[in-house]
């Protein structure tokens, strides 16, 4: 679904990624890891080209996405992104967050946008919130909120960049239970994250980032027990 | 005491009634608020324009052509006298055209909407960059992204200076004299130099002004209240 070929991005003279080759399937859910400052967010936002790569190819769906002539708004619809700092917007209520994109871009009417928006809500457990600012809500529900809107958009993958990195403790079990919830119905997702429980549970591959770069990659029962690069052992014994 | 009484009434007298002279002031006043509410409206609408101009890049980052023409413009109207510049649309660029107030429009506006420009830049700068990264992320256009997302929250950040712009702007149209149209300011001059008596004219046209600023200062004030309050909704 997704194949990234010799993946390349150098800020100024910085050189975050340096050569990330890797395939994605349909319904997998690949987990990122690695210590910070790796590239993960880097490589994350150069799925959906919120960074331009600076060398390397993207192709989704049999379409080359690095390509200056493919028109990435498009290409976004498909692609559902949550962010560490939910990035709601602020000056929205939360049934307009949800609804703003699939309407705007003409793919649902108002009502039957708002129809989904509800009914997702539903799923989540935020129903009674549609009306409410997101300056209104806690962190955990903002994050619920955050990945409900990006799931009106129907997409066929999803990025999450440490979703519940910026939750206090309390709050970090509800998003992980929507994005598990999310897996179980078949999602295609790729998560950076720093729960190790999670990659665990949830992932059907989990990569570890380092030097800007895979460096390993495997099922999570065979990356947990049996790590074999030593930054990756090292890794796994100061976070576990 | 009651001689220095009978001098002042006097000089009021002279000032303000005396060949209905109050209606001096009161056209100039007219012209006055004229120029500086028009030149408002085109700086606001320029400036606009030229703050995004400024802000836009190409797909690599770099400026556009539109963004190199907005900063010559800033710079050339910032680092020129707005008296000068309203003499050169004056005297030169609209030297045919006879209506002077639309000429004094024109020219503070322009000035107007470079000031404006910077404002409206800094107040879309403020707004955080994710909430655009969140915008596109969902396949929503630059343009899209800006109209729902970011300009409703910039306007927030820029309603108070852009206040302070328009108290700049009222004040600043004082130097239309230069192109002889009468406003508040010309009026006093005149009727000064009519009755040989400078005082009562001249305070009399700074306590108008000073009046009129002072209003729109408490009710800016009240408008910022009211927004800082939304902001914890
Ligand atoms: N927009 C940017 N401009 C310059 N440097 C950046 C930018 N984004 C990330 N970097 C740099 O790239 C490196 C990798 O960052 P990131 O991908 O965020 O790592 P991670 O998510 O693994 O912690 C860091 O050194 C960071 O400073
Ligand atoms: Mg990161």
């Amino acid at each position: 679904m997704i194949i990234v070929k010799d993946l390349h991005k150098t800020f100024e003279d910085n050189r975050v990624l340096r050569g990330v080759n890797y395939h994605i399937h349909q319904g997998e859910k690949i987990v990122v890891v690695g210590p910070s400052g790796s590239g993960k967010s880097t490589f994350l936002r150069c799925l959906n080209l919120l960074e331009v790569p600076t060398g390397g190819e993207i192709w989704f769906d049999g379409q080359l996405i690095t390509d200056p002539k493919t028109d990435i708004d498009k290409v976004r619809q498909h692609m559902g992104m949550v962010f560490q700092n939910f990035n709601l917007f602020n000056n929205l209520t939360i049934m307009d967050n949800i609804t703003l994109a699939p309407v705007k871009l003409k793919l649902m009417n108002k009502e039957q946008a708002c129809e989904t928006a509800l009914s997702l809500l539903e799923r989540v457990g935020l129903k009674e919130k549609a009306d409410a600012y997101p300056s209104q809500l806690s962190g955990g529900q903002k994050q619920r909120i955050a990945i409900v809107r990006s799931l009106a958009m129907n997409p066929k993958v999803m990025l999450f960049d440490e979703p519940t990195s910026a939750l206090d403790p309390e709050m970090v079990g509800e998003v992980l239970e929507v994005m598990k919830g999310l897996a179980e119905s078949g999602m295609t997702m790729v998560v950076v994250t720093h729960e190790m429980g999670f990659a665990r549970e949830v992932g059907t591959k989990v990569l570890f980032m380092d030097e800007g770069i895979i460096m390993e990659e495997n099922t999570p029962a065979e990356f947990f027990a049996n790590p074999k690069c030593d930054r990756l052992q090292e890794f796994l014994s100061k976070v576990l | 005491m009651q001689a220095w009484f009978e001098k002042i009434s006097k000089m009021f007298h002279m000032a303000f009634v005396e060949g209905d002279r109050w209606k001096l002031y009161l056209d100039g006043l007219g012209v006055t608020l004229q120029i500086a509410f028009f030149a408002a409206i085109l700086g606001l609408a320029i400036g606009t324009v030229v703050a995004l101009m400024k802000l836009s890049v190409k797909r690599n980052g770099k400026k556009t052509v539109w963004a190199h023409i907005a900063n010559i413009y800033i710079d050339i109207i910032r680092g020129t006298p707005s008296v000068l510049q309203l003499l050169i649309m004056w005297f030169i660029i609209m030297k045919n055209c006879t209506n002077g107030t639309l000429v004094a429009v024109l020219s503070f506006g322009i000035n107007s909407g470079a000031y404006v420009a910077e404002i409206v830049r800094a107040g879309i700068l403020a707004v955080d960059k994710g909430q655009t990264e969140a915008g596109r992320s969902l396949g929503l256009s630059k343009a899209q992204t800006m109209m729902y997302i970011v300009i409703p929250q910039a306007i927030k950040n820029v309603l108070p200076p852009i206040g302070n712009e328009f108290i700049v702007l009222l004040k600043e149209t004082a130097i239309v004299g230069y192109v002889s149209l009468t406003d508040l300011t010309r009026a006093a001059n005149q009727i000064t130099s009519r009755t040989y008596e400078a005082f009562m004219p001249l305070i009399g046209a700074a306590v108008i002004y000073f009046s009129i600023i002072k209003v729109l200062t408490v009710l800016l004030e009240k408008l910022e209240r009211r927004l800082r309050k939304s902001d914890n909704r």
